[in-house]
């Protein structure tokens, strides 16, 4: 039977001063994930290994580590795809560690908060007590649903070489973020999030390295986002941003459709 | 000045660079005659073509490069008090073009 | 922003890659080392310009001590030096023109549902960048000959 070597990120705080690696020899299941490796480590070899994982089909976000050399989710990555049996796992870059694999991701949840993700609408009694939707066409919202799949599993900032040196950076998640709502017509917080992205460690510190879109799991292209938002803000300093009209409500129907009457039954 | 105004003055500078370090790569370093002999460079210095030219060279090369250190510096020592930076490149730009430009200029 | 650890009274270690993610920070693709790059040349152009408008100094000192300069200048050590310095001008000048165009979100496409295998913006138009790093491979050869003949 094949087996894989499994190279784990060990560390724990208060004994050990610096991560080191410990090896685990597995046997290979067709198609097994990095993950159901970590899995099968954890149950059978060394219950105190501590990594997170939840949904393990790529929605939660939650298993993001560093996985030979590159940012991955450990549940979307069957171990055959890597082209190795010798399979080096730490946990994520430019997050602290906590222990073991689990990174705290505290950093990106504070970033992401301060640019206000949600939608700000102009018509506050509307927002807070909904009595209809509001329209949209279906070109509009693809200008931001690609940036709505966003999982926060933050391999994104992880990839960001701007990340790695500057610790106040917000991004490539929070400024995609930042992009998708300023796009969304139902939102009014244009200028807040611009003032946000317009700071010293705002959005012009992205210099385009394209990593935070290489590693998104999801395909939402960070990157494209923040050069979107980029040429928003550069727009909007020269007076040159078309401000677009909010969401309208949609009105309740004026006229119903007369009701189908139920036929008669033929068998008495 | 808002960083994105900054940011366009980069770009506005790096495309006028282009243009005046493509012209003085070809001129003086490209070209066949003797562009760095003392004669051709007196030649260059009485004419006000030239030291608009410099001049204003001066002024782009300067301003784009000391914003692109200033980048660099944000990004690797986050916790330097901006002040301090953009006070300390600022003057040290206006330093070096207050020397560099008293050159040409005393020669016109 | 501070981030201090919290619920824990052991300190979370700090993972950060720093200047060598830079460098090298991963099993990344060309994109983020022309980042890299173009950095270093802009590094470079900078000491250069100081170098240069310190070189230009010397005109104060009359003919005589221009004309010492220059016989220093013409070895051979500051011809290589010279090119290498044209080179890296070439570089930043083409990559920085492509940085500008796509930093304004020109050249990289309309956002779209993704859909898998996901293809980013930046490596479906990767055919603009091998068009760049010819046109400069061109002209760093063009300046070569010039430079030699």
């Amino acid at each position: 039977m094949q087996e894989l070597t499994f190279k784990v990120q060990r560390y724990l705080p208060g004994k050990d001063k610096r991560p080191y690696i410990q090896e685990f020899t597995i046997p290979l299941r067709q198609g097994m994930t990095v993950l159901e490796g970590l899995i099968h480590i954890k149950e059978n070899m060394d219950n105190t290994l501590s990594f997170r994982s939840s949904c393990r089909m790529g929605i939660c976000g939650s298993c993001g580590m560093l996985i030979n050399n590159f940012p991955m989710l450990a549940c979307h990555t069957p171990v055959e795809e890597l082209g190795t049996d010798r399979i080096e796992v730490r946990s994520l870059p430019n997050f602290p560690v906590i222990r073991d694999l689990v990174a705290d991701l505290g950093p990106l949840f504070e970033k992401h908060k301060s640019i206000k993700p949600y939608i700000i609408s102009l018509d506050v009694e509307e927002a807070e007590v909904l009595t209809a939707e509001f329209l949209q066409s279906g070109q509009e919202l693809e200008g931001y649903v690609q940036f709505a799949y966003c999982v926060k599993c933050g391999l994104c900032m992880a990839a960001c070489p701007t990340v790695a040196t500057d610790a106040l950076f917000l991004g490539p998640q929070t400024l995609g973020q930042a992009y998708r709502y300023c796009t969304d017509r139902r939102d009014a917080g244009v200028e807040e999030r611009f003032h946000q992205a317009d700071s010293r460690h705002g959005v012009w510190l992205c210099h385009l390295a394209g990593a935070c879109s290489e590693a998104c799991p999801k395909g939402v292209d960070p990157a494209l986002a923040i050069q979107l938002l980029k040429r928003a803000m550069v727009a909007d300093s020269l007076w040159l941003r078309r401000k677009k009209k909010p969401a309208p409500v949609a009105q309740p129907p004026t006229e119903s459709k007369q009701k189908i009457a139920v036929p008669e039954f033929t068998v008495k | 000045m808002s960083e994105t105004r900054l940011k366009i003055l980069q770009y506005i500078t790096g495309i006028g660079l282009f243009l005046f370090v493509g012209t003085h790569l070809v001129i003086s370093h490209l070209s066949s005659g003797e562009p760095t002999t003392w004669e051709s460079i007196a030649e260059r210095a009485s004419s006000s073509f030239w030291l608009a030219f410099y001049i204003l060279l001066l002024i782009f090369g300067l301003y784009h490069g000391l914003h692109g250190l200033r980048t660099i510096i944000t990004e690797s020592i986050p916790t330097l008090p901006a002040k301090v930076v953009d006070w300390t490149l600022g003057t040290a730009g206006i330093a070096i073009f207050g020397y560099a430009a008293y050159i040409p200029i005393s020669a016109f | 922003m501070e981030m201090k650890a919290t619920g824990s009274q052991h300190r979370h270690l700090p993972n950060r890659l720093g200047i060598k993610g830079w460098i090298w920070g991963g099993n990344y693709t060309l994109e983020r080392y022309l980042y890299t790059l173009h950095r270093v040349t802009g590094l470079g152009l900078l000491l250069y310009i100081t170098l240069h408008l310190a070189m230009n100094g010397f005109r104060l000192g009359g003919v005589e001590s221009w004309e010492d300069l220059m016989s220093v200048f013409g070895m051979s050590g500051f011809k290589v030096g010279e090119y290498l310095v044209a080179a890296a001008f070439i570089f930043h000048a083409l990559n920085g023109g492509r940085l500008m165009l796509q930093h304004l979100g020109y050249t990289l496409g309309k956002p779209k549902p993704p859909v898998y295998p996901y293809v980013d913006s930046m490596r479906r138009r990767r055919p603009i960048v091998w068009v760049m790093l010819a046109l400069i491979m061109a002209l760093a050869i063009y300046v070569l000959i010039a430079f030699v003949t």
